[in-house]
């Protein structure tokens, strides 16, 4: 198999499985709702069937036998051959689960698969979940001629309207034979808002040689009279089938609900796929109303989006080199066009080519922008997976969480994308793990049971905040202090003097974790340090904000793309660093004599706040190189949260928009640099990580005096 | 080349030395690219260079061990250029004319290394080879062997082809580029 057609084969399978994923979150809820959701357990039925045979195709026989194994308790689950529960629904998440480790590459998560292990949950379930309940239709007074020839799917449909208190009616049309077929589809149409028909059977009448008479099975939960109208049916042909004696009638008025109508498969044959619904795709397991009005708009139906063609992010990233070289050339033609200028009799000549470039300079920002704007993915994709990990890990702990999205239409670079899955789910774990308490600790608190876990996005200028907010019992700075201490990161004399701030950014030390006993969950050895590290490396900040009882919130902050930033450009010595813009918050001519030193470090007065310095020289160990000249320096100030520090650089050369490319693997430990980016005149230029040096430096000297005073 | 033409050699079945290990297919010739470094020579396997570059301007990196000299873009990639000579410990010397940037593929990345000058391919024979082991101290990490080219004296391609007191010192690309 070529890798072309297996990377094709990957690329379905994984929208496949990451549309059963959101099939089953809606399935999950309309499971808590309503016990079930038919059109649901179609589409996973479906998407199922669909992943079976093209694994078939490719060879990916483990995956086919699983899918083979679910598409039967699908089979059993649509047909009412075995009710939906929570257990079922677990079987079918742990499904996906295994579709996903099939498809990796990695040996540890084909490792995770124990198929006979599945294929027992499977039988588990499908034995004990057939449904055992009181047969609805013997209260019925249907013809067992009728009865007969209903194909056990539509049986199922009957059984289950009846079960959900719809009234069960009887139309008898007489149809002319010409036009039959379009008169069937006008009572189709007619009916679906508010009845699903179950079958229609011919008449045991009979009918003549140019008629029809059919009986039309349907269940609704509307009145005789509504129905008769919406069907334009004479009074006397639509009839309700009668319960038979004594059975009390639960009827509740619960009508289908509109725009969601019940689609039945007849056997054998796929449908084709519905419209997307109504319901929104992202907020999964939300509940909140306001939530889902606001994904709806923008929801990424994988069904609704025939247009598109699947490309590789590395595609995209050659393109945007293109670009990059492109503006290269840019500035090139830029200088020979002054170079020209300035030969009198070639004026006419440059002003002509400065023009060309002018055009050629707006052609090429549209096309990176293009490029930039193919390259944003919603953030719906990885809180869908989140989604998923939200309803495991609250059942596997037996805690409520109810999680609440907005924002998931938020778009980030697809590498941001990518990258974030992971450490977002290590917070998610934490939050459902630590922060929200039991059902019954909730409850003692006056807390409601369910806890809530908020995951909201929205852009706010050039980057994208994301939050993760739980309403459980937040953290408690004295253990945090406590733990710190007693792993060496704090010496015990500071332990009162910490701030409550301080105290909650001991979580992001490497090594650090509070709880004693190490949980499936949690202590799998990557702490929340590293969850840093990941977010520092996509040129992001995580901050922690708790109160004790109340929750506790995570913000992470992102640049919307990595490809091409906006950066200033500073000389040390006689090297060229690039900073990001946006980790600028100012540049200021530095006046040595205004410098402190406080406890060892120096610092500046900076409209009355005090302002600690770091000589980019000394840091870099380049005091070797000559100054060029002895003018005045200058401090590039860099914030991080409310810390700041000023950068002591020799030059500052303006703004650039300039393509960072990741160092390679061999300097991937080399702290301080973001990447590298070209200068365009052959020259590299290495792109400073602020963030990363701001912590360093100042984190660093805080180690340096807690040791001085111990 | 064509230096590197008159050295190839065909190979002579039955020359298998009893020291040579016996799972190598003697039949097997071996490509590798020789340079210079200092007075020594070396070889890298053909198969593991990408190109060969003359040495561009190299960006230095603070913070990095003292063998790396820094990096350089190549079409658009950035690419960690070692210094071979900091890395082998032979003495330094400034570049020259000669002075080369190798660009080798050590699996999950392509980094480049400067040599002194690149002299030839060589085509060892399994028995041309000498497993390692033989030249101790800290360097045989990345030491594979030591290649014995032949010199085959009946034919007269004698020029300017050095005697075959020849030594190339036969390096393992992986280990080499590893920090």
């Amino acid at each position: 198999m070529s890798d072309n057609v297996r990377d094709e084969f990957l690329a379905e399978a994984q929208e496949i499985i990451e549309s059963l994923s959101r099939d089953l979150l809606l399935l999950d809820q309309a499971q808590k709702d309503a016990g079930g959701d038919p059109d649901l357990v179609n589409e996973v039925f479906r998407g199922v069937h669909t992943l079976k045979g093209i694994a078939g195709m490719f060879g990916y026989h483990q995956l086919g036998a699983v899918a083979h194994a679910l598409e039967d308790l699908l089979d059993d689950l649509r047909l009412g051959r075995v009710a939906l529960s929570q257990e079922v629904l677990d079987v079918l998440f742990e499904g996906v689960e295994n579709f996903q480790r099939l498809l990796s590459d990695d040996e540890a998560a084909l490792a995770g698969v124990n198929l006979d292990a599945y294929a027992a949950n499977i039988e588990r379930v499908s034995g004990k979940g057939r449904a055992a309940v009181h047969d609805p239709l013997s209260e019925y007074d249907i013809d067992p001629g009728v009865m007969a020839v209903l194909t056990e799917y539509e049986e199922h449909r009957l059984r289950t309207n009846l079960q959900q208190g719809l009234t069960l009616y009887r139309l008898h049309v007489r149809f002319s034979l010409a036009s039959i077929d379009t008169l069937l589809e006008d009572l189709k149409r007619r009916a679906k808002p508010v009845a699903e028909i179950i079958t229609y059977l011919p008449s045991m009448d009979g009918g003549d040689g140019d008629h029809i008479e059919l009986d039309v099975l349907l269940a609704s939960g509307v009145s005789a009279q509504h129905l008769g109208e919406v069907l334009d049916a004479r009074e006397d042909a639509l009839r309700v089938v009668p319960r038979l004696r004594g059975a009390t009638h639960t009827h509740v008025d619960t009508p289908v609900p509109d725009g969601r109508p019940e689609t039945p498969i007849p056997d054998g044959r796929i449908p084709p796929a519905p419209v997307p619904r109504e319901l929104d795709q992202h907020a999964g397991i939300s509940e909140d109303r306001g939530a889902e009005r606001e994904v709806t708009a923008d929801q990424l139906s994988l069904r609704s989006v025939a247009n598109t063609v699947r490309v590789d992010i590395r595609k995209l990233d050659h393109l945007m080199n293109v670009v990059g070289e492109l503006a290269i050339v840019r500035s090139s033609v830029a200088r020979l066009t002054e170079r020209i200028r300035r030969n009198p009799e070639l004026r006419h000549l440059a002003l002509e080519l400065h023009r060309v470039n002018r055009g050629f300079e707006r052609h090429l920002e549209e096309l990176q922008d293009g490029i930039l704007d193919v390259r944003m993915v919603p953030l719906g994709q990885v809180f869908d997976k989140l989604a998923r990990i939200v309803r495991q890990v609250a059942r596997e702990h037996e805690k409520e969480v109810r999680l609440v999205v907005t924002g998931a239409e938020t778009e980030v670079d697809k590498l941001i994308v990518e990258e974030l899955s992971d450490p977002l789910m290590h917070i998610i774990r934490n939050a459902i793990d630590h922060g929200i308490e039991s059902p019954k600790v909730r409850e003692l608190a006056g807390k409601p049971t369910t806890g809530t876990l908020a995951l909201n996005a929205f852009q706010k200028g050039n980057h994208v905040l994301i939050e993760i907010e739980d309403d459980g019992a937040g953290m408690n700075e004295g253990k945090l202090v406590e733990a710190a201490v007693r792993k060496g990161m704090l010496a015990r004399e500071l332990a009162g003097e910490v701030s409550r701030e301080d105290a909650l950014n001991f979580i992001f030390a490497p090594g650090f974790s509070t709880s004693a006993s190490i949980t499936d969950i949690s202590g799998r050895g990557v702490g929340m340090d590293v969850v840093k590290t990941n977010i520092s490396r996509l040129g992001g900040v995580i901050d922690v904000q708790s109160e004790q009882g109340i929750g506790s919130k995570f913000t992470i902050t992102l640049p919307v793309t990595l490809a091409i930033i906006s950066a200033l450009l500073v000389r040390v010595r006689d090297r060229w660093y690039a900073l990001p813009i946006t980790s600028v918050q100012e540049a200021i001519a530095l006046d040595e004599h205004s410098v402190r030193t406080v406890e060892g470090r120096e610092v500046l007065t900076l409209r009355g706040g005090t302002l600690p310095i770091c000589r980019l020289e000394r840091l870099f160990e380049l005091t070797h190189i000559p100054r060029p000249e002895a003018v005045r320096q200058y401090v590039v100030v860099s914030a991080l949260g409310h810390r700041r520090l000023g950068f002591v650089v020799d030059a500052l050369a303006g703004q650039q928009d300039i393509v960072i490319k990741a160092l390679g693997p061999s300097l991937r430990d080399t702290r301080g640099f973001a990447g590298a980016t070209d200068l365009g005149d052959q020259r590299v230029a290495l792109v400073l990580d602020a963030p990363g040096l701001l912590e360093e430096v100042l984190s660093g000297s805080e180690g340096v005096r807690v040791r001085a005073r111990a | 080349m064509s230096d590197a033409m008159a050295r190839s050699k065909t190979i002579m079945p039955g020359a298998i030395t009893p020291s040579a290990t016996p799972v190598v297919d003697t039949d097997a010739l071996r490509e590798y690219l020789a340079f210079q470094l200092a007075e020594e020579f070396y070889a890298l396997p053909l198969g593991a260079i990408r190109e060969i570059l003359k040495p561009p301007a190299i960006t230095p990196v603070p913070r990095t061990a003292a063998h790396v000299l820094g990096i350089i873009s190549v079409r658009g990639r950035v690419t960690t250029v070692l210094d071979l000579r900091r890395k082998l410990r032979v003495l330094e010397a400034p570049h020259d004319k000669h002075t080369r940037v190798l660009l080798v593929d050590k699996g999950d990345e392509i980094m480049g290394l400067l040599v002194d000058r690149v002299l030839q391919v060589y085509r060892l024979a399994a028995d041309e080879i000498e497993l390692s082991g033989v030249v101790a101290g800290d360097m045989s990490e990345f030491v594979y062997g030591i290649g014995r080219p032949r010199v085959n004296r009946t034919r007269e391609t004698r020029g300017d082809v050095a005697d075959d007191s020849d030594i190339l010192i036969l390096l393992e690309p992986t280990p080499l580029l590893r920090k």
